[in-house]
């Protein structure tokens, strides 16, 4: 069960706005700041996530992954066993409706990714990782790790 | 990729971090500079017919209770938020809400709204309340931009003393 589940209009723009926070963030108090920010994000925002991976259970970030890529009406692909979802974002709605404003992605904008993701994950027994293949394409993974938790970044 | 859905929620982690820091009023001029390409050209072509022209695709995407009153002498638009969903989203929020999350509409609108030639009395209400009224004055009106928070009833009046903020925050 999702702890946000949002069903009604979207305003797309706000993923320019996201942009322009990681921007502001990174060019005023360094990257680490943003990654800072965004880790804390997963962490909090997303803690119903966050604490279901701590305890072993990835249903709910499972359905969040879906609900919000159909919602935004993504072309993706995920594959789901046993202490690993793979999500592959064929095309990121974010990035495609950036280039609708005349925004280009660079280095900063997958932080949003990255580091949301890691957050959630972080003291859990659960690892994420990046790949961008290009872009608008990437391959997100959450992996459970036996006996490990992932690091904690104090922001 | 952080969903637009989600995108208030984040921005309230960001508030939180530049507050404690003093760098709120900075970060809104960011926005209000950002927004100009949305908004800026509309505002000075049409004047108030802009922004309620504006406000109009706001209210759709951003699934606002709001109405929107264009009134005459002096020409005004009256915007009287019901319910806000963006701190409604803000509140309704694993995290927690800041304390001075409302301050970034009149923090970056009103700059906007001023190269536009325009004027906006905004009453904020309070701080955790999420209706809000904005009375923006067409070019010529002679009036100051202000942010106050003042009580209003149920159709946006005004029913009690204003607290103006001693040091708008933007």
């Amino acid at each position: 069960m999702l702890r946000y589940q949002e069903s009604n209009e979207l305003h797309r723009d706000f993923h320019g706005s996201t942009n322009l926070a990681i921007h502001y963030l990174a060019e005023n108090y360094g990257v680490e700041a943003a990654k800072g920010v965004l880790r804390k994000t997963g962490r909090e925002v997303y803690k119903s996530i966050h604490d279901k991976l701590a305890a072993g259970d990835d249903s709910e970030l499972v359905e969040h992954l879906s609900w919000f890529a159909n919602r935004e009406g993504a072309r993706y692909r995920m594959e789901v066993a046993p202490g690993e979802v793979v999500f592959e974002m064929l095309e990121c709605p974010a990035i495609h409706h950036m280039r609708r404003l005349g925004i280009a992605p660079d280095e900063l904008t997958c932080l949003q990714t990255s580091e949301i993701n890691a957050g959630m994950c972080e003291g859990t027994p659960w690892e994420s990782s990046l790949e961008i293949l290009g872009e608008g394409h990437c391959i997100q993974r959450f992996k459970k790790v036996r006996g490990q938790r992932s690091e904690k970044v104090k922001v | 990729m952080l969903p637009s859905d989600h995108f208030v929620r984040f921005y309230n982690e960001v508030f939180k971090f530049l507050d404690e820091r003093g760098d709120l009023p900075n970060y809104y001029r960011a926005i209000s500079r950002d927004q100009e390409a949305h908004c800026l050209n509309l505002f000075r072509e049409k004047g108030l017919q802009g922004v309620y022209e504006y406000y109009q695709k706001i209210r759709l995407e951003e699934n606002c209770d709001m109405d929107l009153r264009m009134l005459k002498n002096p020409d005004r638009l009256v915007l009287f938020m019901r319910k806000c969903p963006s701190l409604g989203k803000v509140v309704d929020n694993d995290a927690g809400p800041c304390p001075k999350y409302c301050l970034h509409c009149p923090g970056w609108t009103i700059p906007l709204y001023q190269k536009a030639g325009l004027a906006d009395e905004y009453n904020l209400v309070a701080l955790d309340d999420p209706r809000c009224v904005e009375t923006i004055y067409a070019p010529g009106a002679n009036r100051p931009s202000r942010v106050f928070m003042a009580p209003i009833d149920d159709e946006g009046n005004v029913v009690g003393p204003e607290t103006r903020f001693p040091k708008l925050s933007m």
